[in-house]
């Protein structure tokens, strides 16, 4: 099963989706993103990710549906390609290469076998030109598309400043303060730009440009929160705008619906705002979407449409401006101040969500499970002001206590509180216990549990640290408060220092009994028991960064790393220092399953991974050059049940999986699978019946069967039921095959009238009947097998059938309809 | 040359010449007995003007006087239009009811009534083929035949509104040639109705507060609609689809010039001209319409008079404040520092009120001066002069008139 290659570096989420505007297919049952360098599918109705289209070497720019065929999707790259997918069954049938950054694209229906492209201008920077290029008809899979010419020059880089009017007839383009407006037809192309100057709060640089679907009318959204409807463009004087206004910021996307009476706009208020028929005065509002609204597209049926935000979210909303769902991966916050943290209850990696809240992301299906608000305090977007954000969180082992802390923004006098919540099992979820308002005098910088399960309750207990020179040591206590609602709530038990230098990071041993705390140069070990401190370990030069103990066989190893690129392993029973290396690092990580630790570090512009033993100066593992980004947390996640590694080399990634955050938010993972292996083979294949449109009859159709069914039921034949669905089959059979390729009614017609008498007839001789489905399901599964390998066969020649085999059934036909015949005589034998 | 004509509140008249840089050619002080709700041109260049006194006056514009008033005998008049031709007027009355007049060489004569209704007639518009007039009165409007006399539509405006409680008032209404009929409504709706059919074909909610005046260009391409919010938005009449024939009314540029009601506005062919209940008139020129950039391409506030409404007597250090029914003398501060331009000299005297003097008569006050040695004073009305000489004994004074 395992390939014994190389161990890939996998992102497995938290790209950003921000490269494009996402597409409804046709029937709007999938959205399509791009996210970094892949194409994301999405099922709107369960909001899964069902396929993952990955082949572009750069990020994806533009994606659009082939506007000549709705099941195939357009991306182009900054790698320089454009790329024809089949995205139901996720296949790249072309890859047209046109050789320069590719930065946005448009597949405008107008055109016939070209699409547009936005591309950097040849010699010169931060130039961009929208140039059509001619997609060639080629035989091959791979093909050059070089083709190439200038529509408009100076445009906007990004995929907003370009928009299609209608039918394809003209193109605009908005820059700084500048709108062109090119007619392909006429070749005019015509220049509007308004007036530079901020007034009263004004800004008139565009934003973003759509186009009326109907009518010659283009939207532009401006920086200062303006909407201006432009009409009659092709004057060069007695063009007209009419303006809306209701953003007091940036004017993010707009869209038009299908029919034009809509106007959708969005920016960084997070409000999703309706406006009806042109008009200032009727607007709908969609409040408190979340975070900045980055994209907006509409589905082509209109039912539908979808915000991409800030944060890597989208949300789907109903065309009368309800929300209906939102897909979110990882949440892209401003800043993990929380670290890579796991949920021990649920697995979840647990970091900084929305402002103010606590994510948990099942890594195992992309999604957020929950969102906890610890600050609980409403989210004013405004630059400038100071919000409290989660700076700390840290789960007992069992996951019933989280401890979280929060600060404002305030550098010299922060505001600090610490809060502490437990799991209750009815509500399935975590409850504030106990809120302590400054629980130091400064910054807290870490923060860890005690939690045995061999000492009980009373061995719970949680340690800070503080800027402010000290560490406490917080405990349970009985409530003697009788109004209390709670039995127990937390309180400070001990606090201690060492020669008043700061305290940066705590550490428990494995066991409990001892405490590492560092105080900027020196660690220092306590007795958790007596808080005794027990001896000091030193490395100067250089603040200690990260400490952890060793585990299991190595508890007796206590690790440090300085910001002066050391790394130390301390002995501590001997108290003296075993080995030192010369590693500047970023990370430190002790997998809690095993006495693996993986260390990252960071050195001329490359992360490079290293995982060790404390007990052996060498490393187990190293990769270099891990990723081009800095990679800021780790964490290992445990698995749920141990991977066979043939490999000695990857033997520490047995019980748990190394997971990277890094500076763009990219979560990260290595695998030792090849991709191939990785897809799940339920996302291979999507139903190409679900795919197809619901037309009125066969809504009226599905509706007269399932009323059927349920009368079924009310009479009480569960037999007959059953019969039925047996029958179905060749019932199915004769509907779906094509009219040209079935055989002649009366041979038919007996088959049909003989699946239908044998639900009956069974429904009198139950107990025969059950011997008569035992033997038939075995045989169906015989054939069932045969089926299989037929149906490939079936597939090569399929061609020729067609032309052969005008009045023959086609194998499987037969097949169906041999068992159904297999089934009757069966029956009559048996009576 | 194009002339404009204004009526104030107080009932005074202004014209103005577009020719000359817009210049405020004439003025006809107000009357105390005279209101103008509603002026127009007819017969070329005279003017007439009809309000709640029930009257329509014609104004004498050579010699600045009300000339002849007539009774239009249905009460309050709230409307008046002249019909394309000028030949005849049609005026709107708080009865209910619409009467033709006949422009007549040295006056009008009252022609016909037209069918009556209830409710008063708050707004007037003539179809330009002077065949049908519409309308508009509280919660409806309608639209009668002139030959016929007879109302041949009845609209209700109040319809498919919320508030459909409180009364919507149709305070505006133009019949434009195609059959459309806008009517601007007290729930800020400008609308468009195929008065023939009786539909709504389009509404636009330009405004949270009422749409007051609007009036339409020339060209039927263009609308400019004033609300009491004191903005003014332009609606013009734009292909859906370039270079397509089907056109329709869009909302473009508001404006926002004016701090109250903006009660009148005019469509010039190449400016959009308001005015409202803060005093000001203000044109706004179409920069589309105008081929030169030049003296006509700017904005135009006009919130100076462009009569002298103070004089000042040098010698004496009196200055005179002319109000439309009253006269105020003053004794100006005086200082004892000396300063450059600009700088804010502090008083060691503050300025003193000395005398006010109120006209008499309901006519108001044209003209007024004070003598340079302030010892006389002198004001005149469309009929009569005035002179007083001022005495000044110490605190004292005295007026006495000559």
């Amino acid at each position: 099963m395992v390939s014994p290659g190389a161990l890939r570096v996998v992102r497995c989420g938290g790209s950003a989706l921000r490269g494009a505007r996402a597409v409804f297919s046709a029937d709007c049952k999938y959205l399509l993103c791009a996210s970094g360098d892949f194409v994301k599918v999405y099922s709107v109705s369960t909001e899964e990710t069902l396929r993952l289209m990955g082949g572009h070497a750069d990020l994806v720019t533009g994606i659009q549906l082939n506007p000549h065929n709705h099941m195939q999707l357009y991306s182009s790259s900054l790698d320089g390609t454009i790329k024809l997918w089949d995205f139901m069954d996720g296949i790249p049938i072309k890859t047209f290469t046109v050789g320069c950054e590719l930065l946005a694209l448009y597949t405008p229906a107008g055109a016939e076998d070209s699409v547009f492209v936005v591309i950097p201008k040849k010699g010169e920077r931060d130039t961009f030109q929208l140039v059509s290029v001619k997609l060639t008809k080629g035989a091959g899979q791979d093909l050059e598309a070089k083709e190439l010419s200038v529509v408009l020059d100076g445009v906007g880089a990004s995929m907003k400043h370009i928009a299609f009017g209608r039918e394809g007839a003209y193109v605009v383009s908005v820059k700084d303060v500048n709108l062109q407006v090119y007619f392909f037809k006429r070749k005019l192309l015509n220049r509007f730009s308004l007036s530079t100057v901020k007034t009263k709060g004004g800004d008139n640089h565009f934003s973003c440009v759509v186009c009326h679907p109907t009518e010659d009318c283009i939207a532009t959204g401006h920086a200062d929160g303006k909407i201006r409807l432009w009409r009659n463009f092709h004057h060069k004087k007695e063009y007209t705008y009419s303006t809306l206004h209701w953003h007091h910021d940036i004017v993010m996307d707009l869209a038009f619906s299908m029919e034009g009476t809509r106007l959708l706009s969005g920016g960084v208020e997070s409000v999703l705002v309706q406006w009806h028929n042109e008009s200032s005065c009727q607007k709908d509002f969609l409040p408190r979407l979340g975070s900045p609204i980055e994209y907006i597209s509409m589905s082509s049926d209109g039912a539908l449409c979808c915000t991409l935000h800030t944060d890597n979210r989208i949300t789907i909303i109903n065309s009368n401006l309800r929300f209906s769902r939102s897909i979110q991966g990882l949440i892209k916050s401003r800043d993990v101040k929380t670290g890579l943290v796991v949920d021990p209850r649920t697995k979840a990696l647990v970091l900084n969500g929305e402002p103010g809240h606590l994510q948990f992301y099942s890594l195992q299906s992309d999604q957020q499970l929950f969102s906890l608000d610890i600050v609980q305090r409403q989210y004013i977007h405004q630059a400038g002001l100071q919000q409290s954000d989660l700076v700390k969180v840290a789960f007992s082992a069992q996951g019933t206590w989280l401890a979280t802390v929060e600060e404002s923004e305030e550098v010299t006098d922060p505001e600090l509180q610490l809060k502490l919540w437990f799991y209750h099992e009815e509500t399935q979820s975590f409850q504030l216990n106990t809120r302590i308002n400054t629980p130091h005098d400064n910054h807290i910088t870490d923060m860890c549990f005690r939690d045995m399960d061999e000492l009980g309750g009373d061995s719970l207990i949680l340690v800070t640290t503080g800027r402010d020179c000290v560490f406490k040591v917080w405990v349970m206590v009985e409530d003697t408060d009788p109004e209390a609602q709670q039995s127990v709530s937390w309180s400070c038990d001990f606090v201690g220092s060492y020669h008043n230098y700061q305290a940066t990071n705590c550490c428990f041993s494995e066991d409990g009994s001892l405490l590492a705390v560092s105080f900027e140069e020196t660690v220092t070990v306590w007795d958790s028991l007596t808080w005794d401190l027990k001896c000091t370990f030193c490395h100067p030069p250089g603040n200690i960064r990260n400490i952890c103990f060793g585990r299991l066989t190595c508890s007796k190893y206590l690790i440090g790393a300085t910001d002066y690129g050391f790394l130390c392993c301390w002995n501590l029973l001997t108290c003296a220092l075993e080995w030192s290396a010369h590693l500047n690092v970023v990370v430190l990580q002790p997998d809690p399953l095993s006495e693996h630790i993986a260390a990252v570090s960071w050195l001329s512009k490359e992360s490079s991974l290293f995982v060790f033993k404390p007990n052996e100066p060498r490393p187990i593992y190293i990769q270099r050059n891990l990723c081009k980004e800095k990679i800021l947390l780790a964490a290992f996640i445990p698995r749920d049940q141990p991977e066979m590694i043939s490999s000695e080399k990857y033997l520490w990634l047995r019980k748990s999986q190394l997971f990277f955050l890094t500076d763009t938010q990219e979560l990260m993972t290595l695998s030792t699978k090849s991709l191939e292996e990785r897809l799940t083979p339920s996302s291979k294949q999507l139903a190409v019946e679900e795919s197809l449109p619901v037309t009125p009859f066969s809504v009226l159709l599905g509706k007269h069967r399932r009323q059927q069914a349920q009368e079924d039921i009310d009479l009480g034949k569960p037999v007959v039921r059953k019969k039925q669905e047996q029958a179905s089959p060749a019932v199915r059979e004769l509907l779906h095959t094509p009219a040209h390729v079935l055989p002649s009614a009366s041979f038919l017609c007996t088959i049909f009238i003989n699946s239908l008498l044998i639900s009956k007839e069974n429904k009198s001789a139950e107990e025969v009947a059950d011997e008569v489905e035992m033997e038939s399901e075995k045989a169906e599964d015989d054939s069932d097998e045969e089926d299989v390998t037929e149906m490939e066969q079936e597939d090569t020649s399929h061609m020729e059938l067609l032309g052969e085999t005008t009045c023959k059934l086609s194998k499987s036909q037969e097949k169906e309809l041999r068992k159904i015949r297999k089934t009757d005589y069966s029956w009559i034998s048996a009576f | 040359g194009a002339r404009l004509a204004l009526a104030r509140t107080d009932g005074a008249v202004e014209v103005y010449n577009f020719a000359a840089n817009y210049f405020q050619e004439k003025v006809i002080p107000g009357h105390e007995a005279r209101s103008v709700e509603s002026l127009c041109w007819a017969a070329g260049d005279r003017l007439f003007g009809a309000g709640l006194g029930g009257d329509i006056t014609e104004y004498d514009l050579s010699r600045l006087s009300a000339a002849r008033g007539v009774d239009g005998g249905g009460g309050p008049i709230w409307s008046m239009a002249a019909n394309s031709t000028g030949t005849q007027l049609a005026i709107g009355c708080e009865d209910g009811s619409v009467k033709i007049f006949q422009v007549v060489p040295g006056g009008i004569q009252f022609e016909r009534n037209l069918d009556r209704r209830k409710g008063r007639v708050l707004c007037l518009s003539w179809h330009p083929s002077d065949t049908h007039i519409a309308a508009g009165s509280i919660d409806f409007f309608r639209v009668i035949d002139v030959t016929s006399g007879q109302t041949v539509q009845r609209i209700m405006v109040n319809h498919h509104v919320e508030k459909a409680k409180c009364e919507c008032v149709v305070w505006a209404i133009a019949l434009l040639s195609r059959g459309t009929v806008v009517s601007a409504d007290s729930f800020g709706r400008v609308q468009f109705w195929d008065w023939e059919q009786g539909t709504l074909a389009e509404s636009h909610t330009v405004s949270t507060s009422a749409a007051l005046s609007l009036a339409v260009s020339e060209k039927e391409d263009s609308i400019v609609v004033g609300t009491s919010t004191g903005a003014t938005y332009q609606l013009q009449l734009l292909p859906v689809k370039l270079g397509g024939l089907e056109k329709r009314w869009v909302r473009t540029k508001p404006f926002q010039y004016h701090s109250h009601d903006v009660r009148a506005v005019a469509h010039s062919p190449t400016a959009l001209i308001s005015g409202g209940l803060d005093a000001q008139l203000v044109i706004r020129p179409l920069m589309e319409k105008i081929q030169k950039k030049g003296y006509d391409a700017a904005l135009r506030k006009f919130t100076f008079p462009h009569r002298r409404l103070v004089s000042c007597a040098r010698k004496a250090r009196l200055l005179l404040f002319q109000f439309s029914q009253h006269l105020e003398l003053w004794r100006l501060g005086s200082t004892e520092e000396t300063g450059k331009d600009g700088e804010v000299l502090p008083l060691c005297r503050m300025p003193e009120h000395l005398v006010q003097l109120k006209s008499k008569g309901p006519e108001h006050i044209y003209c007024s001066c004070v003598s340079p040695c302030g010892t006389w004073v002198s004001y005149s009305t469309a009929s009569r002069f005035q002179l007083y000489r001022v005495h000044c004994d110490g605190d004292g004074i005295s007026l006495r008139k000559v």
